[in-house]
């Protein structure tokens, strides 16, 4: 009897810890295309005829310390702060891997591991905030001094959710990598604690995600049609919207008959159930109410990490 | 019998000596708890510590120069967990207060009571005086206060933070998650 007892508090335990806790969403550093091009670690591309210039974040690592430091003394403090980030260089690593793993790989009946084009496209490092980061030498006569920019931004709605700049005191005796350690000690409390007030919001409204939707053009309907209810198919999902967003708090920044963008969408952090919610999960719910009576509309969720979906209607 | 007066004598001196002395001790602690009680300091950023410590001055006030000096540690502790400082020179950027609701202070009285209890409160763990810091005296004209002192310390912000984290008095950045 006293062991069921415990048994059941102990699953009781576990269920409300694991419905407690919201989705933790990922950070990364990453050096910003301004200073891996200005430092020459940049590739470039013809995109039908227009010249593309890309960061080249493999040779930085590999050839640059002072970003090597830069990332890892970041790296530290956030880990210290009890947020420990993405490193940029062990996911390109794990990356690489995994795809000369799944070339390799073949099914014992001999099939190898299917891979859409789309999947090859989103194979990269990405996280869901990244922490761009920027520095600049400055030398006046025999004294140097460093500009550092650090700047958060979300990778879903591109909102900058952080940042810390400055110039550092200038110094004839310290070397540039002692100057940048400075400069982090000097800003990462500032920008975490706007991080922090990031958080503290999304808490308090709720997370911020942007939902897509898309038709595929077979399919014999559109977002203006009357077929599926008393409105046009648009208004009947910004309906949804109104009545399942956080306080009906979003804008509908483009409505057409094949696509409509929603942006500033903000969701509860969980469901009536408890359970986290992110972008996938909230979309799901809408999915649902296309796919299900009294519409009957065929659909397709898709999902990029925590804070952005799309559904398109018409087929999978 | 001389001899044992005598004695006595001495060992009386000795008990009063004593007890002078450490009644001094208590009457300047207390003193520097009713003066540190107004929170009537200022700090400033005067540079660039390790990773996870802050090197500021504190100017604390009171009516003795010992007595200001020895209030400080807890005026720069109480300093960056409810003021912040501008930003300045030596590299120096601004820094928000660890506890950003006012509030606070007023809901968790208690708490901070014991924290900052001058003697032995929890506040000491977090600070040092800096190893080559002289005290900046200087006499000023303020209704109640005499002196105002300048010491430089050194704040370990980053397990202050852990420590106010651990009893709940303000959010880590992954709680919640």
């Amino acid at each position: 009897m006293k062991k069921t007892l415990i048994l059941c508090g102990l699953i009781i335990a576990g269920i409300t810890a694991s419905f407690g806790q919201a989705k933790k969403p990922t950070i990364m550093v990453v050096p910003s295309d301004n200073w891996c091009i200005k430092n020459g670690y940049s590739m470039e591309f013809d995109n039908e005829g227009t010249k593309v210039v890309i960061p080249d974040y493999k040779k930085a690592f590999q050839q640059n310390t002072e970003v090597k430091l830069a990332v890892s003394a970041i790296n530290g403090m956030m880990a210290d702060r009890g947020f420990p980030l993405k490193d940029l260089e062990a996911t390109m690593k794990s990356l690489e891997s995994d795809a000369a793993e799944d070339a390799m790989r073949t099914s014992k009946s001999g099939g190898e591991v299917a891979e859409s084009p789309i999947d090859i496209l989103k194979k990269k490092a990405k996280a869901d905030i990244i922490m761009e980061l920027t520095w600049t030498i400055n030398k006046t006569g025999p004294k140097k001094s460093v500009t550092f920019i650090l700047r958060g931004l979300d990778s879903y709605t591109n909102k900058q959710v952080a940042s810390a700049q400055g110039t550092g005191a200038p110094s004839m005796a310290a070397e540039v990598p002692v100057l940048l350690q400075e400069a982090v000690t000097a800003h990462i409390d500032n920008f975490n604690g706007q991080l922090q007030a990031h958080f503290d919001d999304m808490f308090a409204n709720g997370r911020e995600i942007i939902l897509r939707i898309k038709v595929w053009d077979d399919w014999d309907y559109d977002l203006e049609s009357e077929d599926f209810g008393d409105d046009e198919l648009g208004m009947i999902i910004e309906e949804w919207m109104e009545e399942n967003t956080q306080k009906g708090r979003f804008s509908t920044t483009d409505m057409t008959e094949t696509m409509a963008l929603f942006e500033q969408v903000r969701i509860p952090m969980y469901n009536a159930k408890g359970r986290a919610l992110d972008a996938r999960g909230f979309a799901k719910g809408l999915y649902k109410h296309l796919k299900g009576d009294p519409m009957n509309i065929p659909c397709k969720l898709v999902q990029k990490g925590l804070g952005r979906a799309t559904i398109y209607l018409g087929g999978k | 019998m001389k001899n044992t007066i005598k004695k006595a004598g001495l060992l009386a001196m000795m008990f009063t000596a004593f007890a002078l002395t450490s009644n001094a001790q208590i009457s300047k602690t207390k003193k520097a708890q009713k003066d540190t009680d107004a929170w009537k300091y200022e700090i400033e950023c005067v540079g660039i510590g390790k990773p996870g410590t802050k090197v500021i001055k504190v100017w604390s006030y009171s009516k003795k120069a010992n007595v200001a000096n020895a209030q400080s540690k807890k005026n720069a502790v109480h300093g960056l967990v409810f003021q912040g400082y501008a930003g300045g020179g030596q590299g120096c950027t601004n820094q928000a207060a660890l506890v950003t609701d006012p509030s606070v202070a007023e809901q968790k009285k208690e708490f901070f009571d014991n924290f900052f209890e001058l003697n032995g409160g929890k506040y000491m763990k977090f600070v040092s005086h800096s190893a080559d810091s002289t005290p900046e005296i200087m006499s000023v004209k303020i209704k109640g206060y005499k002196y105002k002192v300048g010491v430089i310390v050194t704040v370990n912000t980053s397990a202050l933070r852990k420590d106010l984290e651990a009893a709940g008095i303000i959010r880590g950045l992954s709680s919640g998650f």
